[in-house]
């Protein structure tokens, strides 16, 4: 078997294409990510664009999928930066409660179908095999706008990422540019959401940059790397599935297995990154993160 | 044209004063150097400046205007601690922050920029620093670097708090010089510190403050022992070498 014969198949170089569009920019928005601490922020919005993407299906069929989505990110982007400028996020527990409610909610609402089922995994794990190509030009679509956004706020959101008071001295808003990334983050997960799901989509905001600040002090390079990386994963995770259900009878989710390539990367890297930290003990990364909840 | 005029503010947060009676003109070009015990309100004055504190009465002018028309021209030192070592930037990187402004959203970081950024790196004695990381450079260094930071941005107005805390001699030293240049080309300084040395000698003037401006004006009008005791509360001790020591508890 070829290593590029599985994406003769339409179907898997579709699949294939939508992961490289997704790649492209979760490689920088994970760096954002990772600079701001906002696990948090992607946490919660898995929770909560999942009713969203019910509700969406429900009143308008597989094309609802992305207006529900929108909406219920870009509300939750809204409401979790005025919430972390409040400080009113500093309760963990009640936080978990409502993100889990929203969570439940959204199952509540798909187990009233009678293909109760095979909906509830595909919005969680997404249907990464049935990319339409006007999903893809969605996708693409998206991936413009959501680059322009961080090009144009770039420099700010680093600032800002880097020493708040002293951004706040320099005059700009911190506010609304902890709203500009907010949203930023909430428009990768409505773009990855068919593809991936709700519950993997968290992964390709967090691993790619999580890896390859392992390997690299450079933002730039983290970006770049994080980028390739996921293509590479997105590659052979569709492989590994294509071949392990062609070649021998299992059935394995396309989306889980490359997000599993995807930690099996950063479990690859991590020796590396504490190989770097052991020979110059100043450069050990991770150590004693704190306010990890608001960033 | 005064830099900074200070008319019987009261500052603080959402309205609350932490910091009474400010009454204060620094001319352009002049060195102005806050002491007091931790919680004075030495810091509250610089945000202040900044447009991040409230003027909750009395008045506040900053380069002849509103202290946020000022921001553009005026270029702030944080604390150091204040800032996250583990976070991957290079010191090239933070002082083209300084730069940010001026840029603006549209316009690609350009070689005017680059350039400014590398002599305002020179001016603190890091030339030559500019791809190593932030976080691997000594606490004195970081320092440097983030004053760099401030040059590039070419202020009218310098704000420096605490910038001595936790340096070494020589980057004391690196800092100093970079602000006596500074004043040299005209841009007024507000500096807070404990090493009253650094006050009496970098000062034209010293605003003594502990919840309230218990004096200022020359440095040997503000820095007597009767002075200092009184606003320290009986902390301040007399060496016999005619030095004072102030004790923080």
């Amino acid at each position: 078997m070829g290593w590029l014969e599985p994406f003769r198949a339409p179907f898997m170089a579709r699949a294939l294409a939508e992961l490289v569009l997704l790649a492209v920019i979760c490689g920088p928005v994970s760096v954002f990510v990772f600079v701001r601490r906002l696990s948090f922020v992607s946490d919660a919005l898995t929770h909560t664009v999942f009713p969203g993407v019910v509700v969406g299906f429900i009143a308008g069929g597989l094309s609802g999928i992305f207006v529900g989505a929108l909406v219920a990110g870009v509300a939750t982007a809204l409401a979790l930066t005025l919430l972390t400028r409040r400080g009113a996020l500093s309760d963990d527990a009640s936080t978990a409660v409502v993100l889990t409610a929203m969570f439940a909610l959204g199952v509540a609402l798909v187990s009233r179908r009678s293909s109760y089922t095979t909906d509830l995994t595909s919005f969680l794990f997404g249907r990464l095999l049935t990319v339409t190509p006007g999903q893809l030009a969605e996708t693409a679509v998206l991936a413009v706008v959501i680059l322009g956004l961080l090009t144009l706020g770039g420099r700010a959101l680093l600032f800002r990422a880097f020493d708040p008071g002293g951004a706040a001295a320099a005059g700009f808003r911190t506010g609304w540019l902890d709203l500009w990334l907010n949203v930023i983050v909430a428009l990768v997960v409505v773009a990855a959401v068919r593809a991936v799901g709700t519950v993997l989509v968290i992964a390709l905001l967090i691993v790619p940059a999580a890896a390859t600040r392992l390997l690299t002090d450079r933002l730039a390079v983290m970006a770049a790397l994080g980028a390739g990386l996921t293509v590479a994963a997105g590659y052979l995770g569709l492989l590994i599935s294509w071949t392990a259900s062609v070649d021998y009878g299992l059935r394995l989710t396309s989306a889980s297995a490359v997000v599993l390539v995807l930690v099996a990367a950063y479990l690859v890297a991590l020796p590396i990154g504490l190989r770097r930290s052991h020979l110059d003990p100043r450069r050990a990364v991770g150590g004693g993160r704190r306010d990890e909840l608001v960033g | 044209m005064s830099a900074l005029r200070f008319s019987y503010a009261s500052l603080g947060y959402r309205r609350t004063a932490v910091l009474h009676d400010v009454d204060l003109d620094l001319p352009a070009g002049r060195k102005l150097v806050l002491i007091g015990p931790n919680g004075a309100g030495k810091s509250t004055l610089i945000r202040s400046v900044l447009g991040l504190a409230d003027v909750v009465t009395g008045s506040l002018e900053v380069l002849g205007g509103t202290p946020a028309r000022a921001r553009s021209q005026t270029g702030y030192v944080p604390q150091l601690d204040t800032l996250d070592a583990d976070f991957p930037v290079s010191a090239e990187q933070v002082v083209l922050m300084g730069r940010y402004r001026r840029i603006g959203w549209w316009r690609p970081t350009g070689a005017a920029d680059r350039r400014a950024a590398a002599v305002a790196l020179d001016r603190v004695g890091l030339a030559g620093r500019s791809r190593d990381r932030f976080g691997l450079l000594s606490g004195g260094q970081r320092q440097r670097v983030l004053l760099a930071r401030a040059i590039a941005a070419e202020p009218r107005l310098l704000l420096l708090d605490e910038p001595f805390n936790g340096v070494d001699a020589a980057s004391r030293e690196a800092i100093l010089v970079a602000v006596r240049e500074l004043t040299a080309a005209g841009a007024a300084l507000v500096l807070s510190t404990h090493d009253l040395a650094v006050a009496r000698d970098l000062a034209d003037q010293v605003c003594l403050l502990n919840g309230r401006q218990w004096a200022a004006g020359a440095p040997a009008e503000v820095l007597t022992a009767e002075t200092l005791r009184q606003a320290y509360g009986g902390r301040a001790v007399d060496l016999p070498d005619g030095q004072m020591l102030v004790v923080e508890s």
